[in-house]
């Protein structure tokens, strides 16, 4: 429970940051640029996949992509 | 193909062309293949190659389908198929002499004198992923899905799930998710004592339970720019030692290996992953930068860099050069060895993964859409290098005349098409 605690507060502060950054508003007729699929977040998701397939097998590390995923007895 | 053509001259193909031309040969495109009117649905097909120099190899086709509902809605089905080949080091140290070693399937492997001794394994995997988007309102959208994968010695059974709000005049996106998965081990002829001369105590399987957990948030920073923070929590119980590794026993008069133990580890791990990125238009090109701070109660922490630089051809076309810079700290159970005689702790490995290391990756994708196929080629290269702690202070005798960590090379090469119909 205290680790969750901590958790949540770590990410409340982490999305304050973000709130704060960049205070300037975007206007809907402003984000041509935004909307092509390139400037999303993860453009590839099957090459992202592949990627964290062989760096999970390879590493010790894991996380911070997304939730869930297939297991594997690789590592 | 196209080919430039001058008069008097001899034709001359591009390197675009080239590319276009190798990528096809390879994933063997018919091209009778042609475009329809009205896209609704998605084929993605992935091929991975992968090889390590000397040890690993893995071959694993993907198949994605994707079908679009009314209102928004998706679902998609992945099926995956690795075939995993080669030798990867058993834990144990070298010796002095030529070391021979059977897997637990009857392969015999022999080690040269001061080589790391490997042990061979064949494996192959069957995954089958499925995902189901639906939009809750004109804000709000939920993913569900779930996966089942199977090898020879491992089985994992799970669901995910994730809900995405859209807050503050859509500037900000918050995520919120999580998922499950029930996980078995069950080793080959059967699950040895930890710490032990390799004592069968169990023949039948053993749980591992995975709990995941992510809080997402992602924010429009200008016309051109979007950053994100993700923070995941994985909470890992159950059986989580490495069955096949071992760790070896060192003379204490000149460091030979004299004998092994088997590898145990903790049966919990939490681990905790923040990652940084943010996605940067720049007049054409685009930026990719992500940053992840990693830390576990194996007390295991790591920095990851990745960077992505996306340079479009043309409409049809981009190369998108990459660099991404690892390094882990090891866990506090990580032993290079045992001395002879000396007390052994709870837990210990000697598996390099978890010892203290480096991977440097770079590489490149290339993409285009080809004038006579409808859809898009997708071809990307990476060489991986990673590097060991070879000389360890608790290394003694023989020992520290090896390097007990070689680095080893990677090259891995993805071939994908996708296309709409």
């Amino acid at each position: 429970m205290i680790k969750m605690t901590r958790y949540l507060w770590r990410f409340i502060a982490t999305v304050a940051l973000l709130l704060v950054a960049g205070c300037a508003t975007v206007q809907p007729w402003d984000r041509d640029l935004l909307a092509e699929k390139k400037m999303s977040l993860n453009p590839s998701p099957m090459l992202q996949a592949v990627d964290e397939h062989i760096y999970f097998s390879k590493e010790a590390s894991m996380g911070g992509m997304d939730a869930g995923g297939g297991g594997c007895g690789c590592n | 193909m196209r080919l430039q053509l001058e008069p008097g001259k001899a034709p001359k193909v591009s390197l675009r062309d080239a590319l276009h031309g190798a990528a096809l040969a390879l994933l063997m495109i018919p091209a009778t293949a042609q475009a329809q009117s009205t896209p609704s649905d998605r084929i993605d097909v992935t091929s991975l190659l992968y090889g390590e120099q000397g040890r690993t190899e893995v071959v694993e086709p993907v198949v994605r389908f994707t079908h679009l509902l009314p209102d928004g809605q998706s679902v998609s089905a992945q099926l995956a198929f690795d075939v995993i080949t080669g030798a990867s080091p058993s834990g144990a140290l070298p010796s002095g002499t030529v070391q021979t070693r059977t897997s637990a399937s009857g392969h015999v492997i022999t080690s040269k004198a001061g080589q790391i001794p490997v042990a061979p394994f064949h494996d192959e995997r069957v995954e089958l992923e499925g995902t189901w988007h639906k939009p809750l309102n004109r804000l709000v959208s939920s993913d569900l899905g779930f996966h089942v994968s199977r090898e020879k010695d491992y089985q994992s059974l799970g669901i995910n799930g994730k809900v995405s709000t859209e807050l503050m005049r859509r500037l900000l996106t918050v995520t919120i998710g999580g998922g499950v998965s029930h996980d078995t081990v069950f080793p080959t002829g059967g699950t040895p004592a930890g710490l032990s001369d390799g004592t069968i105590v169990k023949l039948g399987s053993n749980a591992k339970n995975v709990t995941n957990v992510l809080l997402g948030a992602s924010r429009i920073v200008s016309r051109q720019w979007l950053v994100a923070v993700n923070s995941t929590e994985t909470l890992e119980r159950g059986y989580l030692t490495e069955p096949y590794k071992v760790i070896s026993i060192m003379s204490h008069v000149n460091g030979t290996p004299i004998g092994e133990l088997t590898d145990k580890r903790p049966s919990t791990r939490n681990r905790s992953a923040l990652l940084l990125s943010s996605v940067y238009h720049l007049t054409d090109d685009v930026l990719y930068t992500s940053y992840r701070y990693y830390w576990d109660t194996w007390s295991i922490r790591s920095h990851t860099i990745d960077l992505k630089y996306r340079h479009d051809l043309g409409d049809d076309s981009y190369i998108e050069p990459l660099f991404r810079y690892y390094q882990q700290s090891a866990a506090s159970f990580y032993t290079v060895g045992f001395v002879e005689g000396a007390t052994l702790p709870d837990f210990a490995t000697s598996d390099y993964r978890l010892g203290r290391l480096r991977t440097i990756t770079a590489g490149a994708t290339y993409s285009f859409r080809p004038d006579f196929v409808t859809g898009e080629i997708t071809l990307r290269g990476q060489y991986m290098r990673q590097f060991g702690n070879g000389s360890p202070s608790n290394a003694i005798g023989i020992q520290r005349n090896f390097d007990l960590s070689p680095p080893v090379n990677i090259v891995a090469v993805v071939l994908g098409y996708s296309f709409d119909y």
